[in-house]
């Protein structure tokens, strides 16, 4: 029988603060405090995992760990799992808080929000709300291996969203911004005008046509082309999946899956909100190209996975206490020579699809959905008709060789992303980029 | 912790809220999670923590916390947030002590006995059935179960324990010759009654069949959703409509709909806390208020929006049992229980000459919530032809208004899955717009 070579532990202290606000209304306001630990252990090839809340005995959580795993072990024994070995992290440059919003009055945030959603507020605005959330994390990582280290990091934002209506039809505008700062995020972004662009969208999009679907050349904004690149590509690259046997990028490193022009990375360094300065495996974080000039270049690690396949590990994450799985930080697709208007005039004829209403990804078959929040069709190089309810689906290889232009016009957003039941801060981003030809869905 | 309930009570009081409630919530679980065939991991899970709700003059605080040493200052947030804000006119009160139904088949000693031995011969189990299938695996998956115990206590007589076990199946699987096909299958309940082996083998059959797809033409034609399909749409578009408190922030496309008819008259829509071993069964909802049936839409007909106790409060009516709450770090708001619905059952495929067959669906969560219009990509779709599954679709979006489907709904299977709360046979619609 294996003994357990392997444990450690995420030791986290967190405080959060929410403020909801509905048509003006304070909705609710909402503080926790929360304390616990995730234990993980490794057994043969069997991980056991625990988790342990409050004022927890650090002892006891690392021992049922354990035994789980030697429990899991004995009854299911499997080949022995080895993990990449790594260096003690070293801290460099982390996020700090000019202003904590811990000193800021709640009156104060009470009043801003107000203030946000009031410019949300125009003719055929029916309803708003806003959120405004700040969160600060203390985060103790402790191994088996004698790695030692911990980081605290503040995160805050707000989100804005705004229904418009008419005859019996709603629409929806949103905005939001979330950093790794403090308070001094509202200083980086001008809120108020973001509100009353939400406002504008919703009351705009009542008059917008519904798009009739079909294969057309289409041009994305940057952030819908940051969905892209996280969801279609971001997630087939997560090396659990690849050793799952469920992505279509397995078996394909060095291979041209893309136009020359496209690249994509994912980078935990960048001061944006997928940050993190060491993973939940203690291992420092970098930056890795997933790929360059149209070749894959690299999957995202874990310990676990890079020793199985090669690579450098430091992208695994947790939600909480939660077990770590393999995620991307900061994702996008870099900076390429085009513009626009060059975009406009090489499709003629086609649809330019703005904003995000979220999408999903089939990783294994390599087939992804996501919805535009507005589209516009493109008649003779031109910008003319507002379209609503745009969904782009496809296949991730094929769009991939379709992207004909890359702009220079990179531009990261921020968001959630869903994984394996876990929520984790992230960004992605993207310049323009104009495909050749996708599957535009509508009505 | 649940022993802190009454004097967290009687602190918020003592702190100046005129009213004041605990909820306590426990929660242990046990899971073996597989990965490419094998059982990779074992987890061990115990939740606990509170959540404390204080009243000053109708404006709420709420704060919560899973650490015991720190539920004073949580009570003391609880209490100076409520002081920060307005008074809201429109508050009533917490819910008072009423009398409880009893519920059944919502504890399995069985599940809270359960030792991770027997979760990984199970999990072993799901593995076979999907193995049991030729060229096929199984890239990952999870058996789980779980216990829980919760309660309620407020300054107008509200005490309640409830406890419950539930147990959870779920496998994804892909092939591994020919064609990628990917499917998957799942299956929730509070006892332990899941077939795990039918769980992996009716995936992998679905992942074989649906191999060498056609492509289809686009066309409006007979859709028939299966339970899985037709909850993720119903979930995103329907659910958030029925919401008192949409309905009341003016962001439902019921608003005013109240006794009109909506639906083809066969459909009944039905909320109910009281199913017998439903996923959202207890004998209150969790701000205290005894669980009841509610019928939403009854034979086309609409009937019902569904309350919280302050939404009710608003609109000078009862709560319908429905102040859900994600977990102990939030306040209550409306969420429905099971949502039944019900349409006339029959052989729903022999009885259709065309159409398409829809299994899943991906990307329902980007649908319209307040007008109900959605545009999702279908995943192991079929055609139908001459009563018959025919052959397996290759790429398809589907697109339309929940609304609109309402209407159109003809047909139904004897099929009826539990889709966590949502009740619901395969659904057989008519004139869907599909883009192949």
């Amino acid at each position: 029988m294996s003994e357990v070579g392997f444990y450690d532990v995420r030791m986290i202290d967190a405080t959060s603060t929410s403020i909801v606000l509905d048509n003006g209304n304070i909705e609710e306001i909402s503080v926790n405090y929360s304390k616990g630990c995730g234990a993980r252990a490794l057994c043969g090839g069997s991980w056991g995992f625990t988790t342990a809340e409050g004022e927890f005995d650090l002892k006891a959580a690392i021992d049922s760990a354990s035994e789980l795993a030697a429990q899991m072990n004995s009854i299911s024994p499997k080949d022995e799992v080895k993990l990449k070995p790594v260096e003690k992290p070293v801290i460099k440059s982390i996020p700090t808080a000019k202003i904590d919003p811990a000193d800021v009055p709640i009156e104060e945030k009470v009043q801003l929000l107000k203030d946000i959603e009031d410019h949300a507020k125009m003719d055929g605005v029916s309803s708003t709300s806003a959120v405004y959330s700040e969160a600060s994390v203390k985060v103790h990582y402790i191994s088996s291996e004698g790695i030692d280290c911990e980081y605290s990091l503040i995160r805050t934002g707000f989100a804005i969203s705004a229904v418009a209506t008419e005859n019996g039809s709603y629409q929806v505008g949103r905005e939001s911004r979330f950093g790794v700062c403090g308070f001094e995020l509202f200083e980086k972004n001008d809120a108020l005008a973001l509100a009353r662009s939400a406002g504008e969208t919703a009351v705009e999009l009542l008059g917008a046509e519904q798009a009739k679907g079909g294969t057309l050349p289409v041009i994305l904004d940057p952030e819908l082309a940051g969905v892209f690149a996280h969801e279609a590509v971001g997630h087939a690259s997560e090396a659990d999946l690849v050793l799952e046997g469920s992505s279509i990028l397995a078996d394909r490193l060095g291979e041209q899956i893309a136009s020359p022009l496209v690249n994509i990375i994912d980078d935990p360094t960048l001061h944006e909100y997928g940050y993190y300065p060491f993973d939940s495996e203690g291992v420092m974080s970098s930056k890795t190209t997933i790929i360059k000039d149209g070749v894959l270049n690299s999957y995202l690690h874990s310990r676990e996975t890079a020793q199985a396949l090669g690579g450098t590990p430091g992208n695994s994450r947790a939600q909480g206490y939660s077990e770590p799985v393999v995620r991307m930080s900061n994702t996008y697709i870099d900076n390429g020579d085009s513009n626009f208007d060059e975009m406009l005039e090489e499709i003629g004829n086609g649809m330019y699809l703005t904003g995000s209403r979220g999408g999903q990804v089939n990783t294994g078959e390599g087939i992804f959905q996501f919805n535009a929040e507005k589209g516009y069709l493109i008649e003779n190089g031109e910008v003319t008709r507002l379209l609503r309810d745009v969904s782009l689906s496809g296949k991730t290889l094929e769009i991939l060789n379709n992207v004909a232009l890359v702009g220079n016009d990179l531009k990261m957003h921020s968001g959630r992303c869903g994984k394996s039941g876990q929520l984790a801060p992230v960004s992605d981003g993207s310049p323009h980029i104009s495909i050749s030809k996708a599957l535009v869905g509508g009505v | 912790m649940f022993e802190h309930a009454q004097k967290a009570i009687e602190l918020a009081e003592k702190l100046g809220a005129d009213e004041a409630e605990v909820y306590i919530s426990y929660n242990h679980s046990i899971s073996a999670d597989i990965r490419k065939n094998t059982i990779e991991s074992a987890k061990e899970n115990v939740s606990q923590g509170i959540g404390i709700r204080s009243i000053i003059n109708g404006a709420v605080g709420f704060a919560s916390t899973n650490n015991v040493s720190r539920i004073e200052d949580v009570i003391n947030i609880s209490v100076s947030s409520a002081k920060v804000r307005d008074s809201d006119p429109e508050w009533t009160s917490l819910p008072s002590n009423a009398k409880y139904p009893a519920v059944s088949g919502t504890y399995d000693k069985r599940i809270s006995d359960i030792g991770l031995d027997d979760c990984i011969g199970l999990t072993g189990k799901m593995i076979e059935g999907a193995l049991s299938v030729p060229d096929v695996n199984t890239t990952s998956g999870s058996f789980s179960t779980s216990y829980n115990k919760h309660l309620i206590m407020n300054t107008n007589g509200v005490e309640i324990v409830d406890e419950g076990t539930g147990v959870s199946g779920f496998v994804d699987v892909i092939t591994t010759k020919g064609d990628i096909s990917t499917a998957y299958d799942f299956e929730v309940s509070r006892s332990l009654d899941i077939d795990v082996f039918g769980i992996g083998a009716s995936a992998s059959s679905l992942a074989i069949r649906s191999q060498n797809g056609i492509s289809i033409e686009p066309k409006k034609t007979n859709v028939i959703l299966h339970p899985f399909a037709f909850s993720d749409i119903f979930e995103n578009t329907f659910e958030p409509s029925i919401d008192a408190d949409n309905m009341q922030k003016e962001r439902s496309s019921l608003i005013g709909k109240k006794e009109e008819t909506i639906a083809t008259p066969n459909l009944n829509i039905i909320d109910d806390g009281l199913l017998e071993g439903g996923i959202e069964t207890s004998i209150s909802d969790e701000e205290g208020t005894p669980s009841q049936r509610t019928q939403i839409i009854e034979n086309g007909i609409f009937k019902s929006f569904l309350y919280d106790n302050y939404t009710a409060g608003k609109d000078n009516t009862s709560s319908t049992g429905n102040g859900m709450r994600h977990s102990y770090v939030s306040s209550p708001s409306v969420g429905p229980r099971n949502l039944i619905v019900e349409y006339p059952s029959s052989d729903v495929i022999a009885g259709t000459d065309e159409g398409v067959f829809i299994n899943t669906v991906i990307g329902a969560h980007t649908a319209n919530a307040i007008s109900g219009d959605f545009s999702v990509e279908a995943r192991n779709a079929f055609t139908i032809k001459d009563g018959q599954i025919d052959k397996p679709i290759k790429s398809l979006m589907l697109s339309g208004n929940i609304f609109e489907m309402l209407n159109k709904v003809t047909g139904a299977g004897s099929d009826v899955r539990k889709v966590g709360g949502t009740v619901v046979p395969s659904l057989r619609i008519s004139e869907m717009s599909i883009v192949g």
